[in-house]
Parts: structure tokens; sequence; C-alpha cells
């Protein structure tokens, strides 16, 4: 494949510098799945549990290559007309209503049934042609001239049917259309694709044998550190050590939803604005609602809440 | 490239036998990957294969250990001279003892170069000559620098020659080791060896010692890889032959320490019914008109409504109560009875349970909210005392749940119908049966023995939609598998 900006795709620490100038701290893995991807041509299927920047790697690499990042947002009962393309009955109408005056002129001295729809016949299909077609962003993607990311987001949450489409997509990088052929990439240009589940079901074998499949897990804390650094640059050392060392706690209890890295980005900010140097009980339990998301969790950290600051606390 | 790419073959089959599912399509991308990120860095090819080769996380945790066990040749370069040679029927080693005194030549190499040397010479030792003695040790040099894995892939390959990974059982271990060094060289070695030996002088003293010592770490590592290739293949498969028997075998005779396996079993099998029922279409030809859908779709035919869409139905999932004789004779088809549906959760989300041996007791609760082993505990400390009542537990039933069973349910009742003569109060069953969807009897015991002595079968029997003999976990998969199949 030769896009644009490939040679910031020619190996995996290249890719990682690049990925963290764009503020995206990544691990070994995910720089390699990049490279992966690139090189063997092949979709990347990403799992991990939300908020732990999977639909960001896709936009960030579409960034990293300047290329255009198409997005399909999956959801329950996406079909193909909203995925891959649709004929613009509108304009189809409104063109057979204007020609509708000008078929005397067509059917000119043609004599008989058999003789108009010979002539018609020679016109061809146009009515089915690329001019009345409405791409969607597969299709937007297989056409992009100059190659392009392809993000389809959540792919769990679509039906098992839509995944039975993707698969010739997603093997061959073409897709068919009954009236007008098979669409395929143009050589050498073939999209990036990134494919990313929540895992709030498991999604089929057939879709995972053509992907690369890449886990994107909770980062360890000094990973952590790192991405809080890049996204929140003037978080004092300190604060940002208490932060992560808390968070990670969280994390380690039973909580109905765990923080995720987004969270700890969010929580960061807020701390900052509240111009805090360190972390104390007091603001813990204030600004707790903006890493924990249900009322349960929150009860549940109260109680402990006392201990698992002093000890991120302690941690620095 | 091809060797490397004959040991990917046995790697993937190596990972077969530890449950990551790997088709040949992704075999031949993780060639293509192989081919592109080389395997120099071994942190990179783990993590690369990883992507190709394992698609969850379970699979990419069993790829881990597969990985490190498959290439774990990593200590070859460790130091070769502390091995005794045992059945070394040539000249003892006083010659190259004394290594200060030895010339010179290979000092500039150092003590590992040393080692190394002899580890390559050990391998190509067909070609060896003696006089190359600088040559040698720049093999040394280079297997320093590439070695683990060139060393590892000769070893492989020698396997692959002599076919290790048919080893069944640990008493082949010596046999195979012998047949690999035979295989990778090792009667040019003794030659070798033998040749410096007799020719005497002391630097060729010295390497014959070194290719000795050599060739005995060689045969440890070999036996090393032998036994890896044991745990991988046969260990696996013996697994595999394990599980099988399992599923076949009466649960009653089950004994305790293969609960474990029983359970992961248990575990397995529901997860395949998930995942065919879990994919099962929703129906669409009933319901409520979906109108904007309708409208939408049906502009292609310029607004006329002859493509009708609905709102999608929800499947209804059966409503599944399942009735467990907890007495002590049926308590273990009970114990994995309940395994099973509560592995199904995804798919059977509405499941009560009741326990019973003579009062009937719900145990729904205590089964979602505590682990399986626990919870069998505590019902069988509240429930499993007693003689068994049938017909006590059908005039609780009927007093307490018999409300709420409808057209959905599906009762099972699992027990062995042993009513120690009281009174079976078959009418309540045909209550029951009147009101549900379908009651299904489960019995342990064969068929022949369902109406002998105090079995009330033959009265039961009539009460029911349906009743198997359920007394291993191939019967258990098929009665569940027929629950989900005809309810959803």
């Amino acid at each position: 494949m030769a896009i644009k900006n490939d040679d910031k795709l020619k190996d995996i620490e290249a890719i990682r510098g690049h990925f963290e100038s764009l503020g995206y701290i990544c691990s070994v893995e995910i720089a390699t799945a990049v490279f992966l991807a690139y090189h063997l041509e092949k979709p990347v299927l990403i799992e991990g549990p939300p908020g732990v920047g999977k639909t960001e790697l896709a936009k960030t690499t579409a960034e990293m290559v300047d290329l255009p990042c198409i997005r399909l947002q999956c959801y329950e009962g996406l079909d193909e007309s909203k995925a891959i393309y649709e004929w613009k009955y509108g304009k189809q109408l409104l063109y057979t209503q204007v020609l509708k005056e000008t078929l005397g002129e067509i059917l000119d001295g043609a004599t008989g049934l058999a003789e108009s729809v010979d002539k018609l016949h020679s016109f061809g299909d146009i009515f089915f042609s690329e001019e009345f077609l409405e791409p969607r962003p597969l299709l937007k993607a297989l056409k992009a001239e100059e190659s392009c990311v392809l993000l389809i987001d959540e792919v769990d949450k679509s039906d098992h049917e839509f995944e039975s489409l993707l698969l010739e997509m997603l093997s061959d990088y073409q897709l068919s259309i009954p009236e007008i052929g098979t669409v395929k990439a143009i050589p050498g240009k073939k999209p990036l694709v990134f494919l990313t589940s929540n895992n709030t079901r498991e999604i089929s074998d057939a879709l995972k044998r053509r992907c690369l499949h890449l886990y994107i897990p909770f980062p360890n804390a000094e990973l952590e550190r790192q991405i809080v650094r890049a996204r929140v640059p003037d978080i004092p050392p300190k604060l940002n050590q208490q932060l992560v060392a808390f968070i990670q706690e969280l994390r380690e209890m039973d909580l109905k939803k765990v923080p995720a890295i987004s969270e700890t980005i969010d929580w960061a900010r807020t701390l900052i604005l509240l111009h805090s140097e360190s972390l104390d009980p007091e603001l813990v339990r204030q600004t707790l609602n903006v890493i924990l998301k249900f009322q349960e969790d929150v009860e549940t950290v109260q109680s402990e809440l006392q201990g698992v600051t002093n000890r991120a606390i302690k941690a620095t | 490239m091809t060797e490397l790419h004959d040991t990917l073959v046995e790697f993937v089959q190596v990972l077969r036998t530890a449950d990551v599912k790997v088709s040949p399509a992704e075999t031949l991308d993780a060639m293509e990957a192989l081919d592109i990120i080389g395997i120099e860095n071994r942190v990179l090819l783990k993590n690369s294969l990883s992507m190709v080769l394992s698609k969850n996380p379970e699979e990419k945790e069993a790829f881990n250990t597969s990985f490190d066990r498959f290439f774990s040749f990593n200590k070859f370069s460790s130091e070769n001279n502390a091995t005794e040679p045992d059945e070394d029927t040539h000249q003892d080693d006083g010659e190259f003892d004394p290594e200060s005194d030895a010339p010179n030549q290979q000092s500039g190499q150092g003590g590992q170069g040393g080692g190394q040397g002899g580890g390559g010479g050990a391998e190509a030792s067909g070609e060896l000559d003696f006089e190359q003695l600088e040559a040698q040790s720049e093999l040394g040099k280079l297997l320093l620098s590439g070695d683990r894995m060139e060393v590892m892939i000769k070893m492989a390959e020698a396997g692959r020659q002599v076919e290790v990974n048919q080893i069944v059982v640990f008493t082949q271990k010596g046999l195979y080791t012998r047949k690999i060094m035979e295989a990778m060289g090792l009667k040019g070695l003794q030659d070798e060896v033998g040749e410096l030996q007799e020719e005497g002088g002391r630097p060729q003293m010295h390497l014959a010692g070194q290719l000795k010592g050599a060739r005995d770490h060689l045969r440890e590592q070999v036996r090393d890889y032998v036994e890896k290739q044991f745990f991988l293949h046969a260990d696996e498969s013996g697994k595999q032959l394990r599980e099988e028997l399992l599923k076949k075998v009466k649960l009653s005779n089950l004994e305790k320490r293969n609960f474990k396996d029983v359970q992961e079993i248990v575990f397995k099998m529901a997860k395949k019914l998930v995942s065919i029922h879990s994919k099962r279409r929703k129906t669409f030809k009933r319901g409520q008109l979906d109108i904007r859908k309708t409208l939408r779709s049906n502009m292609q035919y310029d607004g006329m409504l002859f493509d009708l869409k609905w709102k999608s139905q929800k499947v209804d999932r059966p409503k599944v109560m399942c009735i467990c004789d907890v007495s002590g004779s049926v308590s273990n088809y009970s114990r994995f009875l309940l395994m099973f549906l509560y592995s199904l959760a995804e798919i059977l989300p509405k499941v009560r349970s009741f326990a019973f041996s003579s009062d009937l007791g719900e145990v729904t609760r205590l089964f979602q909210q505590s682990k399986l082993e626990d919870a069998m505990a505590k019902t069988m400390r509240d429930y499993g005392n007693g003689s068994t009542d049938y017909g006590q537990m059908l005039a609780d039933f009927r007093s307490h749940i018999l409300k709420d069973v409808d057209s959905k349910t599906t009762v099972i009742i699992l027990g062995d119908a042993r009513n120690n003569y009281g009174d079976p109060k078959s009418e309540i069953l045909r209550e029951v049966y009147d009101k549900a969807q379908r009651v299904i009897w489960l019995n342990p015991e064969p068929k022949s023995s369902w109406t002998v002595g105090d079995a009330e079968m033959k009265k039961y029997a009539p009460c029911c939609h349906q009743t198997e003999v359920c007394n291993s976990l191939v019967h258990l998969e098929r009665v569940v598998g027929n629950l989900l199949r005809v309810a959803v």
C-alpha cells in the first residue's frame, strides 16, 4: 500500500513517536497493530472496556497520516442503505418527470412496441448509474482517491446481518452493487480500516478471522500518568501521580462501571480548574461524580474514600 | 523462510490444542506478518502473532502461555562446562580443565564466546574442521547475535523430522531425545571429537573438550525441548481425551477431584449453546407497523406502500422453572443441571430454581448471588436432609408457585421419582401440565428401573410432555439444547 505520509508508518517506534506528538500515548501493542494493519492491509478489530481510546486511535491515525477519517457509527437496525449506498429516489423521480416531455423525441420514428423498447434499451440503465447513487460511508471509503481511514464504530451494536454485510468489504476491499457491479478500492489506496467493539456481544468468528485483533486494556500507572500529562499538560506532577494512583485503586474495586482513561482526564481537568495542588479526602468527595457515573458506585467508594485517598497521597 | 513457516505451522497446532481457534487463513496471515516483522524482536513477534492468531481475551491468555512455552529456547548460551559428561567413553577431561593456561588464540573471544562456539560446532558438526578454530569462534560470535532462534529452529526441524509431536506418554522422552540428537548430526560430532582426540595436541584437545561440553549441553537442551513438547502436545491432547470421557461418564460416578474439569466442560458447552442460540434471527412478520421505516423504504416505489416494515418483536426467552431433587442419590445431577442453566444466563435470563427433598424451597437468589460451589453447599444443607417426598413437593409447588406458571413456562423436574411409597399426587402435576408450556422430567436412572420398587415414573410420565434419561453431560447438553431450540 502506498498512501501519502507512509514514511510515518515505517516502523513501530516511528509510529509511537508520531502518536505521542499528537497527544496519543500508546503501548507497543497498539503501535504494532497500526503497523501491521498498514503493511498486511488488514482491518483492525479493537476491543476493550469503554473509554480506553479505541475510537481515538482511529482518529489519531487519520490525523497522523493526514487522511480523512470516515466514520460509520453502528446501531441496531443499521442496514446497507445507511452503510453502503442508496439510490437517490427523489432525483430519479424528478428526472423521469422531466424526461417524460422529451419521450416523444427519443421515440421519434419508432413504430410498434418492439422497436420503441429497443430504442429505449439503447439508452442503457441511466437511472441506475453512479449519477443516481448516494454513497454511504463504506462506499465512500472505497472510492476515496487519496485513501482514507475508515472507522466502523461500535460494531457490536449492529445486527448479525450487518456483520455479514461487512465481510466482503473487510476481506477484499470491494462492494457489490447489483445494478452497477463490483466497486473495488483503488489499488494501493486501500482504506485503513478500524472496527471498535465494546464486547456487549461476541463478534462472529467470520468477522474476527478477517481482522487483526487488538485488545486495549486499562493502562498501567506509568502509561496512564503519561497520558494525563499529554492531555492535561499543566497538571503538577505530584497531583498527576496521586490522581492516577487513586484511579488505579478504584479499578481494583468492585464497581458497576470502573473509571476509564477519559474519566481520569476529565477529573484531572476538573482538579486543575479547582486550583488544587494535591488530593485530599474532601476534594475527592466533592468531585467523585466526575469519575463515577452510578450513585451505587459513589456510595461504595464514599465509605472507603478516606483510606484510598490516603494511600494515593502516600504513593507519591 | 520456509523452515520458519514450518515452525509457525507447528505453533498453530499447539495453539489449537490449547483451545485457540486458528483458521488456515489466519495461519497464512501470520506467515505474512512474520515476513514483515522478522524474528529478531521477540516482543514484537509475540504481539504481532497474538493479534493475528488469538481473537478474544481468553484466547490471548492461552496464546501467551503457549507462546512462552513453545518459543522458550533461551538458555543455550549459558555455561556449558558445568555438566560432567556422564556417559563419555572417551578420554577424561583433564586436558582442558586448566583453562587458564590454555592457549590463547581464543582468549580474544572471551568466555562466553567459547560456549557459543561449542554450540555452533555441535550443530554444524558435519562440516566441522578442526583447523578452523577461529572460524568456529566466528560462528560462535554469529550465534551470539542471532543465536536462540537459530538453534531453536534447528532443533525444531530435527524434532519435526522425528515427529516429536506424536509423543504420547512420559516414558518416551528418552527415546525422542536420542532421536533428535541423531537427526541434528550427533554422529558427525562424535566422530569429530574422536578424531580430535586421536590427533592429540593441545588446541585440538581443547576444542574436543569444548565440543563435548557443548554436546552435553545440547543434550540437556534437547531433553528440555522434548519435555516441553510433551507438555504441549501430549498433555493437552490428554486433556481433550479426558474431557471427552468425562462428558460420557455417569455424573453420580464423578469424583470430587473431577469437579473442576467438569465445571470447565459445562462452561464450554454452555458457551457453545449460547453462541448458537444468541444468533437467532428476530421475527419481523408480526407486530406493530413501523410507519417511519415503511415510508422510508417505500420511497423507491414512488411512495406506494407495498413493502411493509414491522417493528421488530422481541424474542421471548423461555421462562424456565427448574425443580431439583437434592436428596443424596440425585444431588450430583442437580448440581450439574443447575450449573448448566446458570451458565446460560445470557440466553436464559429467567431461570427460577427450586430444591427439595421433601419441602420445596426457592434457591434462585442464592444461585444468582453466590458462587456455584457455595450455593450448592448451602442448598444441600438447607434442603438436602429428610426422605424424598414428591407428593409434598408438588403440594408446595401448587400452593406457592403454580400461579406464576403460564403458557410460556417450561418446568423441568429432575429426580428419580422414588417416593418411598408415599402418595405421588400426580394430579397436581397434571395441573402443572395443563398450565405450562412444557413439563420435562429428567430422570437419572435408566428407563428399565423407572417402574421398579418405589419409583413412580409410571404415574408421573403421562403428566409430562417429555421424559428423558439424563445421567451424563452429553445428555444434559442435549436436553438443554432442545429446550432452547423449541422454546426460543
